[in-house]
């Protein structure tokens, strides 16, 4: 909690002995569900909002949101004394709203998925003099992301056979990347996970051009940009990325397994990066050559998130296995 | 997880919006369920297991042997990263899967018994007949030491001194590594609420008594805080004024558990959840009330102790136990 840092702290990184049974390698957890507001969202936008409070004379932040954004959002404005409004779109999970204006922050519902939400906060932002906080497409953002790349290069015994990392708009896998390049592991592979209905940028890199889904039909609502971000879909063409999609089914059964031997709820837009190791996706992978069979240790970024409790992962077991 | 830091990891300390809303000021947890092996143990017997193999390593084969799931999964742990082999001895009260870890952790599991006081007897026979290294999971300055790092971490992290500290006493090791530490920090007077549940409360009933008390069994289901004595360290601790010793029921601590699970995200075993009851259950506003506590606290630190034997499992047997 150190302020030079910034308001995320350096997470811990555990071997799960569980996963790397099934893999047949260390796998390591990078533990951003222990982050301040649950997830990895505070290393990029608290970094943006120092920047914003150093830097400007705002009135004020905004920011769009499935949640865990505004959470980091609110969370660094409020340490900063900065007001801050946060738009969330309504497939937004009720509990979320409540969490917002416990940090202080001013919460509006606005529209069905996050594309709304954003248009709303820009509008508000040239209405009310307000610094946009943009969820996962920034600079800034990236930066701020990138400094989970350094505490791993700080932990780990050596250079990480792969790392896994869900995505949504693309904003941690774009710092994720650039950290490696600072590092100079730029070789890594890179799994992106994505869920079947909010894979934007699974349909790109196949598409090989940057495409709009027509909506988010996936439960994994924190995944739900309809269009990933021009970056993102820019490193995803390196040999060392691979872009793989589960099922809901595939991120909820990962969802029940973590809580079951790891013992900590992280929301299904995590379990999708889970499911790499839980769903066989790894061992299909190396069976298929595109990662090796001997992979030196799996780093896996446990992404986290607040938009989930019990009755939320209750919600989502009816729905999605009905 | 430099070596020079021991086994453990700089955990965690988040505010907890939900727990500061109950007692109206900032609530910080210590996340030490965080930590490699689930708990807070790793600290303080990584700290004995690699003074022990520097010391012994160089001119006996070493190997230790520990009783019970967290400090038993510390040890196989610790020893695993050394390149030593680990025997674990768990009283048959333990969890089933925490065997299953041990033995994933490389360890040679042994079951004895019924209470942690059982295995312990098991351990030390075995320490004599096989010259075996003896980790005892909280009876042990090293231990306590190890342990002490928690209060350092929270100095380095806490705007300012906290106002109280919330811990679950077992046999008290963890405890006695919290006053170390406060001492050393000038710390001293801070308040501290020792956490028990009933039937496992060797130190609530030893402080009662004013002297130290071997409870004739363990009734509670919280059974890692199942030892039938306080370590005496522990209880000569506890005479110090700014010392609060209070007990929460079996279900107290296991709303606590759920509660907590729900609004942190995190599942804790019954243990930990005695602590997670002071704010939940209303023990920290009682004692405000009852001019025990001041009514203006700076800040409460939780000190989540973790804990690995459980899973969801054992948590719906824990509810139909303790809910029939």
């Amino acid at each position: 909690m150190s302020k030079q840092n910034g308001f995320h702290v350096v997470t811990p990184l555990l071997e799960s002995t569980g996963m790397s049974k099934r893999i047949g390698t260390t796998v390591y957890l990078k533990m951003e569900s222990s982050q301040p507001t649950g997830s990895f969202k505070i290393r990029g936008i608290g970094y943006m909002c120092q920047n914003v409070r150093k830097n400007t004379k705002s009135k004020g932040v905004v920011c769009s949101s499935g949640g865990n954004a505004g959470m980091a959002t609110a969370y660094a404005a409020r340490k900063l004394n900065l007001p801050a409004t946060i738009v969330l779109p309504s497939s937004t999970p009720q509990l979320v709203a409540q969490k917002l204006k416990d940090q202080g922050a001013t919460v509006k519902v606005v529209g069905k998925v996050w594309d709304d939400a954003n248009a709303e906060a820009l509008r508000l932002a040239e209405s009310e003099d307000l610094t946009v906080i943009h969820p996962f497409n920034h600079p800034l953002v990236w930066k701020g992301h990138s400094s989970i790349v350094h505490e791993l290069n700080a932990s780990l015994p050596s250079k990480p056979g792969a790392i896994v990392v869900s995505v949504g708009g693309g904003g941690l896998f774009c710092g994720i990347m650039e950290g490696l390049d600072e590092m100079g592991w730029g070789d890594v592979p890179i799994l992106c996970m994505e869920t079947v209905g909010a894979d934007c940028l699974n349909v790109a890199w196949k598409a090989r051009d940057l495409v709009t889904l027509p909506d988010i039909t996936s439960e994994a609502t924190c995944l739900g940009a309809k269009t990933a971000c021009r970056q993102a879909f820019e490193y995803s063409k390196r040999p060392n990325v691979i872009s793989e999609v589960v099922t809901d089914l595939q991120a909820l059964e990962a969802v029940e397994l973590f809580l079951d031997e790891e013992r900590v709820l992280v929301e299904l837009a995590c379990g999708a990066s889970l499911a790499a190791v839980y769903s066989g996706v790894i061992q299909r992978l190396q069976e298929e050559g595109r990662l090796p069979k001997l992979l030196n240790s799996l780093v896996m970024i446990v992404c986290g998130g607040s938009s989930v409790n019990l009755a939320q992962l209750q919600h989502l077991q009816a729905v999605i296995r009905k």
